[in-house]
Protein backbone atom coordinates (compact mmCIF):
# COMPACT_ATOMS: atom_id res chain seq x y z
CA UNK A 1 0.00 0.00 0.00
CA UNK A 2 1.44 3.35 -1.06
CA UNK A 3 1.41 6.23 1.37
CA UNK A 4 -1.47 8.66 0.69
CA UNK A 5 0.82 11.54 -0.42
CA UNK A 6 2.36 9.40 -3.16
CA UNK A 7 -1.09 8.21 -4.18
CA UNK A 8 -2.29 11.79 -4.52
CA UNK A 9 0.72 12.77 -6.61
CA UNK A 10 0.22 9.78 -8.87
CA UNK A 11 -3.45 10.46 -9.51
CA UNK A 12 -3.25 12.75 -12.54
CA UNK A 13 -0.82 10.36 -14.22
CA UNK A 14 -3.21 7.52 -13.49
CA UNK A 15 -6.08 9.41 -15.14
CA UNK A 16 -3.94 10.18 -18.18
CA UNK A 17 -2.60 6.67 -18.63
CA UNK A 18 -5.45 5.14 -20.68
CA UNK A 19 -5.51 8.04 -23.17
CA UNK A 20 -1.73 8.16 -23.49
CA UNK A 21 -1.54 4.37 -23.87
CA UNK A 22 -4.05 4.35 -26.74
CA UNK A 23 -2.38 7.29 -28.49
CA UNK A 24 1.05 5.73 -28.02
CA UNK A 25 -0.09 2.38 -29.42
CA UNK A 26 -2.20 3.59 -32.35
CA UNK A 27 -0.91 7.06 -33.24
CA UNK A 28 2.73 7.55 -32.26
CA UNK A 29 4.18 4.06 -32.33
CA UNK A 30 2.78 3.50 -35.87
CA UNK A 31 4.81 6.43 -37.21
CA UNK A 32 8.02 4.80 -36.01
CA UNK A 33 6.72 1.49 -37.28
CA UNK A 34 6.02 2.97 -40.72
CA UNK A 35 9.57 4.27 -40.86
CA UNK A 36 10.89 0.83 -39.97
CA UNK A 37 8.60 -0.90 -42.46
CA UNK A 38 9.67 1.44 -45.24
CA UNK A 39 13.31 0.43 -44.68
CA UNK A 40 12.60 -3.30 -44.63
CA UNK A 41 10.74 -5.71 -46.88
CA UNK A 42 7.77 -6.69 -44.71
CA UNK A 43 5.30 -9.32 -45.78
CA UNK A 44 1.71 -9.90 -44.75
CA UNK A 45 1.55 -11.96 -41.61
CA UNK A 46 4.09 -11.27 -38.95
CA UNK A 47 7.43 -11.00 -40.69
CA UNK A 48 9.03 -7.58 -41.01
CA UNK A 49 11.64 -8.97 -43.39
CA UNK A 50 15.27 -8.03 -43.96
CA UNK A 51 16.56 -4.44 -43.87
CA UNK A 52 16.80 -3.09 -47.39
CA UNK A 53 17.76 0.52 -46.73
CA UNK A 54 16.21 3.25 -48.84
CA UNK A 55 15.36 1.12 -51.83
CA UNK A 56 11.60 1.51 -51.38
CA UNK A 57 12.04 5.29 -51.58
CA UNK A 58 14.40 4.98 -54.54
CA UNK A 59 11.89 2.83 -56.41
CA UNK A 60 9.09 5.19 -55.55
CA UNK A 61 10.91 8.29 -56.72
CA UNK A 62 11.83 6.54 -59.95
CA UNK A 63 8.19 5.63 -60.59
CA UNK A 64 6.44 8.26 -62.74
CA UNK A 65 3.08 7.09 -61.39
CA UNK A 66 4.10 8.17 -57.88
CA UNK A 67 4.77 11.71 -59.08
CA UNK A 68 1.50 11.76 -60.95
CA UNK A 69 -0.40 10.57 -57.87
CA UNK A 70 1.37 13.19 -55.76
CA UNK A 71 0.45 15.91 -58.26
CA UNK A 72 -3.17 14.79 -58.42
CA UNK A 73 -3.44 14.76 -54.64
CA UNK A 74 -2.08 18.31 -54.45
CA UNK A 75 -4.41 19.38 -57.24
CA UNK A 76 -7.39 17.85 -55.44
CA UNK A 77 -6.49 19.59 -52.17
CA UNK A 78 -5.65 22.97 -53.66
CA UNK A 79 -8.76 23.02 -55.82
CA UNK A 80 -11.35 21.66 -53.40
CA UNK A 81 -10.22 23.55 -50.29
CA UNK A 82 -10.23 27.12 -51.69
CA UNK A 83 -13.45 26.58 -53.66
CA UNK A 84 -15.27 25.16 -50.65
CA UNK A 85 -13.88 27.85 -48.34
CA UNK A 86 -14.87 30.70 -50.66
CA UNK A 87 -18.40 29.33 -51.05
CA UNK A 88 -18.60 28.76 -47.31
CA UNK A 89 -17.53 32.32 -46.55
CA UNK A 90 -20.09 33.68 -49.01
CA UNK A 91 -22.88 31.66 -47.42
CA UNK A 92 -21.75 32.58 -43.92
CA UNK A 93 -21.86 36.29 -44.83
CA UNK A 94 -25.40 35.87 -46.14
CA UNK A 95 -26.44 33.98 -43.02
CA UNK A 96 -24.82 36.50 -40.67
CA UNK A 97 -27.63 39.00 -41.12
CA UNK A 98 -30.53 39.84 -38.84
CA UNK A 99 -33.04 38.20 -41.16
CA UNK A 100 -35.95 35.94 -40.40
CA UNK A 101 -35.71 32.21 -41.07
CA UNK A 102 -31.96 32.03 -41.58
CA UNK A 103 -31.57 29.21 -39.06
CA UNK A 104 -33.46 26.94 -41.46
CA UNK A 105 -30.85 27.59 -44.16
CA UNK A 106 -28.10 27.01 -41.63
CA UNK A 107 -29.46 23.54 -40.88
CA UNK A 108 -30.14 22.64 -44.52
CA UNK A 109 -26.70 23.71 -45.74
CA UNK A 110 -25.15 21.60 -43.02
CA UNK A 111 -27.00 18.37 -43.91
CA UNK A 112 -24.43 16.92 -46.37
CA UNK A 113 -21.82 17.05 -43.60
CA UNK A 114 -23.61 14.36 -41.55
CA UNK A 115 -24.13 12.07 -44.56
CA UNK A 116 -21.93 8.97 -44.79
CA UNK A 117 -19.39 9.30 -47.62
CA UNK A 118 -20.56 5.92 -48.90
CA UNK A 119 -24.13 7.15 -49.39
CA UNK A 120 -22.84 10.31 -51.08
CA UNK A 121 -20.70 8.18 -53.38
CA UNK A 122 -23.67 5.96 -54.29
CA UNK A 123 -25.83 8.99 -55.02
CA UNK A 124 -23.13 10.71 -57.05
CA UNK A 125 -22.50 7.56 -59.09
CA UNK A 126 -26.16 7.59 -60.04
CA UNK A 127 -26.48 11.32 -60.71
CA UNK A 128 -23.28 11.53 -62.78
CA UNK A 129 -23.92 8.22 -64.51
CA UNK A 130 -23.37 8.19 -68.26
CA UNK A 131 -26.48 6.05 -68.65
CA UNK A 132 -29.53 7.88 -67.30
CA UNK A 133 -27.74 10.28 -64.95
CA UNK A 134 -29.76 13.37 -64.14
CA UNK A 135 -26.82 15.78 -64.39
CA UNK A 136 -26.41 15.05 -68.08
CA UNK A 137 -30.15 15.51 -68.54
CA UNK A 138 -29.89 19.04 -67.12
CA UNK A 139 -26.96 19.80 -69.40
CA UNK A 140 -28.87 18.54 -72.42
CA UNK A 141 -31.90 20.62 -71.55
CA UNK A 142 -29.57 23.66 -71.46
CA UNK A 143 -28.29 22.66 -74.89
CA UNK A 144 -24.93 21.41 -73.57
CA UNK A 145 -23.50 18.07 -74.65
CA UNK A 146 -23.31 15.41 -71.91
CA UNK A 147 -20.00 15.29 -70.06
CA UNK A 148 -18.16 11.97 -69.56
CA UNK A 149 -17.91 12.73 -65.84
CA UNK A 150 -16.28 9.66 -64.40
CA UNK A 151 -15.44 7.98 -67.68
CA UNK A 152 -12.84 10.30 -69.12
CA UNK A 153 -9.50 11.05 -67.48
CA UNK A 154 -9.63 14.81 -67.65
CA UNK A 155 -13.13 14.97 -66.11
CA UNK A 156 -12.88 12.38 -63.35
CA UNK A 157 -10.80 14.34 -60.83
CA UNK A 158 -12.82 17.56 -61.26
CA UNK A 159 -15.97 15.49 -60.64
CA UNK A 160 -14.56 14.20 -57.37
CA UNK A 161 -13.56 17.75 -56.42
CA UNK A 162 -17.12 18.91 -57.07
CA UNK A 163 -18.52 16.14 -54.85
CA UNK A 164 -16.04 16.88 -52.05
CA UNK A 165 -16.98 20.57 -52.17
CA UNK A 166 -20.68 19.68 -51.95
CA UNK A 167 -20.01 17.48 -48.92
CA UNK A 168 -17.78 19.92 -47.00
CA UNK A 169 -19.03 23.40 -47.72
CA UNK A 170 -21.60 23.35 -44.89
CA UNK A 171 -18.96 22.48 -42.35
CA UNK A 172 -16.68 25.38 -43.24
CA UNK A 173 -19.72 27.63 -43.47
CA UNK A 174 -20.70 26.96 -39.86
CA UNK A 175 -17.18 27.70 -38.62
CA UNK A 176 -17.05 30.91 -40.65
CA UNK A 177 -20.42 31.86 -39.23
CA UNK A 178 -19.07 31.31 -35.72
CA UNK A 179 -16.10 33.51 -36.60
CA UNK A 180 -18.32 36.24 -38.02
CA UNK A 181 -20.58 36.23 -34.98
CA UNK A 182 -17.64 36.70 -32.65
CA UNK A 183 -16.30 39.80 -34.47
CA UNK A 184 -16.45 43.04 -32.49
CA UNK A 185 -19.70 44.70 -33.60
CA UNK A 186 -18.42 48.15 -32.63
CA UNK A 187 -15.65 48.09 -35.24
CA UNK A 188 -18.03 46.96 -38.00
CA UNK A 189 -20.63 49.58 -37.02
CA UNK A 190 -18.04 52.34 -36.92
CA UNK A 191 -16.94 51.45 -40.45
CA UNK A 192 -20.52 51.51 -41.63
CA UNK A 193 -21.12 54.92 -40.04
CA UNK A 194 -17.97 56.21 -41.71
CA UNK A 195 -19.69 55.36 -44.97
CA UNK A 196 -17.26 52.68 -46.10
CA UNK A 197 -18.78 50.71 -48.95
CA UNK A 198 -19.74 47.07 -48.20
CA UNK A 199 -17.01 45.66 -50.45
CA UNK A 200 -14.39 47.94 -48.89
CA UNK A 201 -15.59 46.98 -45.43
CA UNK A 202 -15.33 43.30 -46.27
CA UNK A 203 -11.76 43.45 -47.57
CA UNK A 204 -10.31 45.96 -45.13
CA UNK A 205 -12.10 44.97 -41.93
CA UNK A 206 -14.09 41.72 -41.94
CA UNK A 207 -11.58 39.53 -43.78
CA UNK A 208 -8.53 40.59 -41.73
CA UNK A 209 -10.49 40.16 -38.50
CA UNK A 210 -11.49 36.68 -39.63
CA UNK A 211 -7.90 35.55 -40.03
CA UNK A 212 -7.87 33.18 -37.01
CA UNK A 213 -11.03 31.52 -38.33
CA UNK A 214 -9.59 31.24 -41.83
CA UNK A 215 -6.44 29.75 -40.35
CA UNK A 216 -8.39 27.18 -38.37
CA UNK A 217 -10.54 26.13 -41.34
CA UNK A 218 -7.51 25.96 -43.62
CA UNK A 219 -5.70 23.59 -41.25
CA UNK A 220 -8.73 21.34 -40.75
CA UNK A 221 -9.58 21.35 -44.46
CA UNK A 222 -6.02 20.61 -45.58
CA UNK A 223 -5.65 17.68 -43.20
CA UNK A 224 -9.09 16.39 -44.18
CA UNK A 225 -8.57 16.76 -47.92
CA UNK A 226 -5.20 15.04 -48.04
CA UNK A 227 -6.98 12.02 -46.55
CA UNK A 228 -9.33 11.72 -49.53
CA UNK A 229 -9.92 8.03 -50.13
CA UNK A 230 -13.58 7.03 -49.80
CA UNK A 231 -14.85 8.68 -53.01
CA UNK A 232 -11.87 7.36 -54.96
CA UNK A 233 -12.24 3.80 -53.74
CA UNK A 234 -16.02 3.75 -54.14
CA UNK A 235 -16.43 5.69 -57.37
CA UNK A 236 -13.35 5.34 -59.56
CA UNK A 237 -10.87 2.91 -57.98
CA UNK A 238 -8.27 5.48 -58.89
CA UNK A 239 -9.22 5.39 -62.56
CA UNK A 240 -9.77 5.89 -65.39
CA UNK A 241 -6.12 4.90 -65.95
CA UNK A 242 -5.00 6.37 -62.60
CA UNK A 243 -6.49 9.81 -63.28
CA UNK A 244 -8.00 9.92 -59.79
CA UNK A 245 -5.33 8.00 -57.94
CA UNK A 246 -4.33 9.89 -54.79
CA UNK A 247 -1.74 9.23 -52.07
CA UNK A 248 -3.90 7.36 -49.54
CA UNK A 249 -5.41 5.23 -52.28
CA UNK A 250 -1.96 4.61 -53.79
CA UNK A 251 -0.67 3.49 -50.38
CA UNK A 252 -3.74 1.27 -49.93
CA UNK A 253 -3.23 -0.24 -53.39
CA UNK A 254 0.43 -0.92 -52.79
CA UNK A 255 -0.23 -2.43 -49.38
CA UNK A 256 -3.34 -4.48 -49.93
CA UNK A 257 -3.49 -5.16 -53.66
CA UNK A 258 0.19 -5.50 -54.59
CA UNK A 259 1.22 -6.58 -51.05
CA UNK A 260 4.12 -4.12 -51.17
CA UNK A 261 3.81 -3.14 -47.52
CA UNK A 262 7.19 -1.41 -47.35
CA UNK A 263 6.28 0.72 -50.35
CA UNK A 264 2.89 1.51 -48.83
CA UNK A 265 4.58 2.58 -45.58
CA UNK A 266 6.94 4.86 -47.50
CA UNK A 267 4.02 6.49 -49.33
CA UNK A 268 2.17 7.07 -46.04
CA UNK A 269 5.22 8.65 -44.45
CA UNK A 270 5.83 10.91 -47.44
CA UNK A 271 2.24 12.05 -47.28
CA UNK A 272 2.54 12.75 -43.57
CA UNK A 273 5.70 14.79 -44.13
CA UNK A 274 3.98 16.68 -46.93
CA UNK A 275 0.99 17.56 -44.76
CA UNK A 276 3.27 18.70 -41.94
CA UNK A 277 5.28 20.83 -44.35
CA UNK A 278 2.21 22.48 -45.85
CA UNK A 279 0.72 23.09 -42.41
CA UNK A 280 3.98 24.76 -41.43
CA UNK A 281 3.81 27.02 -44.49
CA UNK A 282 0.18 27.90 -43.83
CA UNK A 283 0.93 28.63 -40.19
CA UNK A 284 3.77 30.90 -41.27
CA UNK A 285 1.64 32.72 -43.80
CA UNK A 286 -1.62 33.11 -41.91
CA UNK A 287 -0.84 32.99 -38.22
CA UNK A 288 1.62 35.83 -37.79
CA UNK B 1 -35.25 45.78 -48.69
CA UNK B 2 -33.60 44.91 -52.00
CA UNK B 3 -30.59 43.54 -50.17
CA UNK B 4 -32.82 41.39 -48.06
CA UNK B 5 -34.67 39.87 -51.01
CA UNK B 6 -31.36 39.37 -52.80
CA UNK B 7 -29.99 37.49 -49.80
CA UNK B 8 -32.99 35.20 -49.67
CA UNK B 9 -32.85 34.67 -53.43
CA UNK B 10 -29.20 33.59 -53.32
CA UNK B 11 -29.76 31.33 -50.32
CA UNK B 12 -32.76 29.66 -51.94
CA UNK B 13 -30.92 29.27 -55.24
CA UNK B 14 -28.09 27.60 -53.35
CA UNK B 15 -30.51 25.05 -51.97
CA UNK B 16 -31.19 23.61 -55.42
CA UNK B 17 -27.82 21.90 -55.93
CA UNK B 18 -27.83 21.10 -52.24
CA UNK B 19 -31.23 19.48 -51.82
CA UNK B 20 -32.00 18.19 -55.30
CA UNK B 21 -29.62 15.22 -54.82
CA UNK B 22 -31.46 14.26 -51.63
CA UNK B 23 -34.77 14.48 -53.45
CA UNK B 24 -33.47 12.44 -56.36
CA UNK B 25 -32.15 9.81 -53.97
CA UNK B 26 -35.55 9.49 -52.27
CA UNK B 27 -37.52 9.41 -55.53
CA UNK B 28 -35.24 6.87 -57.15
CA UNK B 29 -35.47 4.64 -54.09
CA UNK B 30 -39.23 4.33 -54.63
CA UNK B 31 -39.24 3.66 -58.36
CA UNK B 32 -40.01 0.28 -59.85
CA UNK B 33 -37.23 -0.87 -62.15
CA UNK B 34 -38.93 0.19 -65.39
CA UNK B 35 -39.25 3.80 -64.19
CA UNK B 36 -35.55 4.28 -63.43
CA UNK B 37 -34.30 4.96 -66.94
CA UNK B 38 -36.64 7.34 -68.70
CA UNK B 39 -36.00 9.82 -71.50
CA UNK B 40 -37.08 12.71 -69.28
CA UNK B 41 -36.63 12.45 -65.54
CA UNK B 42 -39.72 11.21 -63.76
CA UNK B 43 -40.05 13.48 -60.74
CA UNK B 44 -42.50 11.26 -58.91
CA UNK B 45 -42.73 7.49 -59.12
CA UNK B 46 -45.94 6.52 -60.95
CA UNK B 47 -46.17 3.30 -58.97
CA UNK B 48 -44.20 3.71 -55.72
CA UNK B 49 -42.37 0.47 -55.01
CA UNK B 50 -42.11 0.44 -51.25
CA UNK B 51 -40.80 -3.08 -51.24
CA UNK B 52 -37.56 -1.75 -52.75
CA UNK B 53 -36.54 -1.13 -49.16
CA UNK B 54 -37.22 -4.72 -48.16
CA UNK B 55 -35.41 -6.01 -51.25
CA UNK B 56 -32.39 -3.82 -50.53
CA UNK B 57 -32.40 -4.70 -46.84
CA UNK B 58 -32.22 -8.40 -47.61
CA UNK B 59 -29.84 -8.14 -50.58
CA UNK B 60 -26.94 -8.09 -48.11
CA UNK B 61 -26.97 -9.04 -44.41
CA UNK B 62 -27.78 -5.43 -43.57
CA UNK B 63 -29.43 -6.35 -40.27
CA UNK B 64 -26.11 -7.80 -39.13
CA UNK B 65 -24.20 -4.74 -40.41
CA UNK B 66 -26.64 -2.45 -38.66
CA UNK B 67 -26.12 -4.29 -35.39
CA UNK B 68 -22.33 -4.18 -35.82
CA UNK B 69 -22.38 -0.46 -36.57
CA UNK B 70 -24.51 0.23 -33.51
CA UNK B 71 -22.28 -1.81 -31.19
CA UNK B 72 -19.03 -0.43 -32.54
CA UNK B 73 -20.21 3.19 -32.56
CA UNK B 74 -21.67 2.93 -29.05
CA UNK B 75 -18.55 1.35 -27.59
CA UNK B 76 -16.19 3.81 -29.29
CA UNK B 77 -18.14 6.83 -28.11
CA UNK B 78 -18.53 5.45 -24.56
CA UNK B 79 -14.82 4.70 -24.30
CA UNK B 80 -13.89 8.10 -25.72
CA UNK B 81 -16.09 9.85 -23.20
CA UNK B 82 -14.65 7.94 -20.25
CA UNK B 83 -11.01 8.23 -21.29
CA UNK B 84 -11.33 11.86 -22.36
CA UNK B 85 -13.09 12.81 -19.10
CA UNK B 86 -10.32 11.26 -17.01
CA UNK B 87 -7.52 12.81 -19.06
CA UNK B 88 -9.23 16.19 -19.21
CA UNK B 89 -9.81 16.05 -15.46
CA UNK B 90 -6.08 15.51 -14.87
CA UNK B 91 -5.07 18.25 -17.32
CA UNK B 92 -7.52 20.84 -16.04
CA UNK B 93 -7.64 20.38 -12.25
CA UNK B 94 -4.20 19.09 -11.19
CA UNK B 95 -0.74 20.61 -11.00
CA UNK B 96 1.91 18.07 -11.89
CA UNK B 97 5.22 17.59 -13.63
CA UNK B 98 5.00 17.40 -17.40
CA UNK B 99 1.46 18.72 -17.66
CA UNK B 100 2.19 21.05 -20.56
CA UNK B 101 4.15 18.44 -22.48
CA UNK B 102 1.49 15.79 -21.99
CA UNK B 103 -1.15 18.24 -23.15
CA UNK B 104 0.78 18.92 -26.35
CA UNK B 105 1.49 15.23 -26.92
CA UNK B 106 -2.26 14.63 -26.86
CA UNK B 107 -3.18 17.61 -29.04
CA UNK B 108 -0.48 16.80 -31.61
CA UNK B 109 -2.22 13.47 -32.24
CA UNK B 110 -4.86 15.51 -34.11
CA UNK B 111 -2.52 15.90 -37.08
CA UNK B 112 -1.86 12.16 -37.41
CA UNK B 113 -4.91 10.72 -39.16
CA UNK B 114 -5.62 7.02 -39.44
CA UNK B 115 -5.13 7.47 -43.20
CA UNK B 116 -1.41 7.82 -42.40
CA UNK B 117 -1.03 5.10 -39.78
CA UNK B 118 -3.34 2.42 -41.19
CA UNK B 119 -0.67 0.12 -42.61
CA UNK B 120 1.28 -0.01 -39.36
CA UNK B 121 -1.89 -0.47 -37.31
CA UNK B 122 -3.05 -3.19 -39.66
CA UNK B 123 0.25 -5.02 -39.13
CA UNK B 124 0.02 -4.68 -35.34
CA UNK B 125 -3.55 -5.99 -35.21
CA UNK B 126 -2.71 -8.81 -37.61
CA UNK B 127 0.24 -9.71 -35.40
CA UNK B 128 -2.09 -10.15 -32.43
CA UNK B 129 -4.64 -12.06 -34.51
CA UNK B 130 -7.22 -9.30 -34.03
CA UNK B 131 -8.32 -8.67 -37.62
CA UNK B 132 -12.06 -9.17 -38.09
CA UNK B 133 -12.89 -8.44 -34.46
CA UNK B 134 -14.82 -5.67 -32.75
CA UNK B 135 -11.60 -4.98 -30.84
CA UNK B 136 -9.81 -4.04 -34.06
CA UNK B 137 -12.64 -1.70 -35.04
CA UNK B 138 -12.73 -0.03 -31.64
CA UNK B 139 -9.26 -0.01 -30.07
CA UNK B 140 -7.56 2.63 -32.26
CA UNK B 141 -10.41 5.04 -31.51
CA UNK B 142 -10.73 4.32 -27.77
CA UNK B 143 -9.02 7.60 -26.95
CA UNK B 144 -9.88 10.91 -28.60
CA UNK B 145 -7.37 13.72 -28.68
CA UNK B 146 -10.15 15.99 -29.75
CA UNK B 147 -12.54 15.01 -26.99
CA UNK B 148 -9.77 15.39 -24.43
CA UNK B 149 -9.02 18.88 -25.70
CA UNK B 150 -12.67 19.96 -25.70
CA UNK B 151 -13.41 18.60 -22.24
CA UNK B 152 -10.24 20.11 -20.85
CA UNK B 153 -11.39 23.54 -22.04
CA UNK B 154 -14.82 23.00 -20.50
CA UNK B 155 -13.47 21.69 -17.19
CA UNK B 156 -10.92 24.49 -16.92
CA UNK B 157 -13.77 27.01 -17.10
CA UNK B 158 -15.29 25.70 -13.86
CA UNK B 159 -14.24 28.11 -11.09
CA UNK B 160 -11.76 27.09 -8.42
CA UNK B 161 -14.11 28.16 -5.60
CA UNK B 162 -16.62 25.55 -6.68
CA UNK B 163 -13.97 22.89 -6.29
CA UNK B 164 -13.10 24.13 -2.80
CA UNK B 165 -16.75 24.23 -1.80
CA UNK B 166 -17.31 20.74 -3.14
CA UNK B 167 -14.30 19.47 -1.23
CA UNK B 168 -15.68 20.90 2.02
CA UNK B 169 -18.84 18.94 1.31
CA UNK B 170 -16.72 15.81 0.99
CA UNK B 171 -16.93 15.71 -2.81
CA UNK B 172 -13.44 15.37 -4.26
CA UNK B 173 -11.50 13.37 -6.82
CA UNK B 174 -13.62 11.30 -9.18
CA UNK B 175 -16.78 12.23 -7.29
CA UNK B 176 -16.08 15.87 -8.15
CA UNK B 177 -15.57 14.91 -11.81
CA UNK B 178 -18.82 12.94 -11.90
CA UNK B 179 -21.07 15.17 -9.79
CA UNK B 180 -19.78 18.63 -10.67
CA UNK B 181 -17.48 18.88 -13.71
CA UNK B 182 -19.40 16.61 -16.10
CA UNK B 183 -22.89 17.99 -15.34
CA UNK B 184 -21.56 21.56 -15.68
CA UNK B 185 -19.97 20.66 -19.03
CA UNK B 186 -23.09 19.01 -20.43
CA UNK B 187 -23.27 21.07 -23.66
CA UNK B 188 -19.66 20.22 -24.51
CA UNK B 189 -20.10 16.55 -23.61
CA UNK B 190 -23.25 16.33 -25.71
CA UNK B 191 -21.73 18.17 -28.65
CA UNK B 192 -18.67 15.97 -28.64
CA UNK B 193 -20.75 12.79 -28.30
CA UNK B 194 -22.93 13.75 -31.28
CA UNK B 195 -19.95 14.53 -33.46
CA UNK B 196 -18.24 11.28 -32.46
CA UNK B 197 -21.38 9.24 -33.16
CA UNK B 198 -21.66 10.68 -36.67
CA UNK B 199 -17.95 10.26 -37.39
CA UNK B 200 -17.84 6.61 -36.36
CA UNK B 201 -21.21 5.56 -37.75
CA UNK B 202 -20.13 6.95 -41.12
CA UNK B 203 -16.54 5.71 -41.01
CA UNK B 204 -15.70 3.73 -44.11
CA UNK B 205 -11.93 3.72 -44.15
CA UNK B 206 -10.86 1.90 -41.01
CA UNK B 207 -13.49 -0.89 -41.10
CA UNK B 208 -12.44 -1.47 -44.72
CA UNK B 209 -8.86 -2.09 -43.56
CA UNK B 210 -9.57 -4.51 -40.71
CA UNK B 211 -12.66 -6.46 -41.78
CA UNK B 212 -13.35 -8.90 -44.59
CA UNK B 213 -16.01 -10.97 -42.91
CA UNK B 214 -19.75 -10.27 -42.73
CA UNK B 215 -19.88 -11.13 -39.03
CA UNK B 216 -18.05 -7.90 -38.14
CA UNK B 217 -18.59 -5.66 -41.17
CA UNK B 218 -20.32 -2.35 -40.54
CA UNK B 219 -23.02 -0.56 -42.55
CA UNK B 220 -20.75 1.64 -44.67
CA UNK B 221 -18.80 -1.45 -45.73
CA UNK B 222 -22.04 -3.26 -46.54
CA UNK B 223 -23.23 -0.34 -48.64
CA UNK B 224 -19.84 -0.16 -50.34
CA UNK B 225 -20.16 -3.84 -51.30
CA UNK B 226 -23.65 -3.14 -52.57
CA UNK B 227 -22.29 -0.33 -54.76
CA UNK B 228 -19.80 -2.78 -56.22
CA UNK B 229 -22.56 -5.20 -57.17
CA UNK B 230 -25.49 -3.04 -58.14
CA UNK B 231 -23.73 -0.27 -59.91
CA UNK B 232 -25.02 -1.14 -63.37
CA UNK B 233 -28.80 -1.17 -63.09
CA UNK B 234 -30.54 -1.42 -59.74
CA UNK B 235 -30.22 2.23 -58.75
CA UNK B 236 -33.56 2.08 -56.94
CA UNK B 237 -32.28 -0.56 -54.52
CA UNK B 238 -28.93 1.18 -54.09
CA UNK B 239 -30.68 4.47 -53.26
CA UNK B 240 -32.98 2.67 -50.80
CA UNK B 241 -29.94 1.15 -49.09
CA UNK B 242 -28.17 4.53 -49.04
CA UNK B 243 -31.20 5.99 -47.32
CA UNK B 244 -31.45 3.43 -44.55
CA UNK B 245 -27.70 3.65 -43.95
CA UNK B 246 -27.86 7.47 -43.68
CA UNK B 247 -31.23 7.71 -41.93
CA UNK B 248 -30.06 7.28 -38.33
CA UNK B 249 -27.58 10.15 -38.71
CA UNK B 250 -30.03 12.38 -40.57
CA UNK B 251 -32.65 11.80 -37.86
CA UNK B 252 -30.12 12.39 -35.11
CA UNK B 253 -29.07 15.59 -36.85
CA UNK B 254 -32.55 16.96 -37.39
CA UNK B 255 -33.69 16.22 -33.84
CA UNK B 256 -30.47 17.45 -32.24
CA UNK B 257 -29.56 20.13 -34.79
CA UNK B 258 -29.63 22.81 -32.13
CA UNK B 259 -26.79 21.05 -30.31
CA UNK B 260 -24.90 20.27 -33.52
CA UNK B 261 -25.00 23.81 -34.77
CA UNK B 262 -24.31 25.28 -31.35
CA UNK B 263 -21.37 22.98 -30.85
CA UNK B 264 -20.01 23.98 -34.25
CA UNK B 265 -20.52 27.59 -33.39
CA UNK B 266 -18.65 27.11 -30.16
CA UNK B 267 -15.85 24.85 -31.24
CA UNK B 268 -15.92 24.21 -34.94
CA UNK B 269 -15.74 20.47 -34.57
CA UNK B 270 -16.38 18.00 -37.28
CA UNK B 271 -19.63 16.11 -37.84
Amino acid sequence: MMPPRVMAAARPYLYLTPTLAVLAAFTYFPIARLAEMSLRAPSVGTSLGPWIGLSAYAKLFANPLFWRVLGQTILFVFASVPIAMALALGLALLLDQPLRGLSVFRVLYYTPVVMPTVAVAALALWMFNANGGIVDYFLRSLGIAPVPWLVESKWALPTLILIAVWKNVGYYMIIYLAGLQSLPRAVLDAARLDGARPIMRFFTITLPLLRPTTFFITVVALIGSFQVFDFVNLMTQGGPSNATNVLVYFAYQNGFEYLQLGMAAAISLIMFALVLGILGLVAGALNR
Amino acid sequence: MIRRSASYAVLVAGLVPLLLPFYWMAVTSLKPKREIFTATPQWLPAHPAWDNYLLAWTAEPFARFFFNSAVVTALIVALQLVLASLAAFALSRFEFHGRRIIFWIIVAALIVPVQVTFIANFMTLAHFGLLNTYAALIAPYAASAFGTFLLRQAFAAVPRQLEDAARLDGCSGLAFLWHVLLPLSRPTVLAFALVAIVAHWNDYFWPLIVTNNNAVRTLPIGLGMFIGQEVTTDWNLLMAASIFVSAPMLLLFFFMQRYFVQSMLRTGIRG
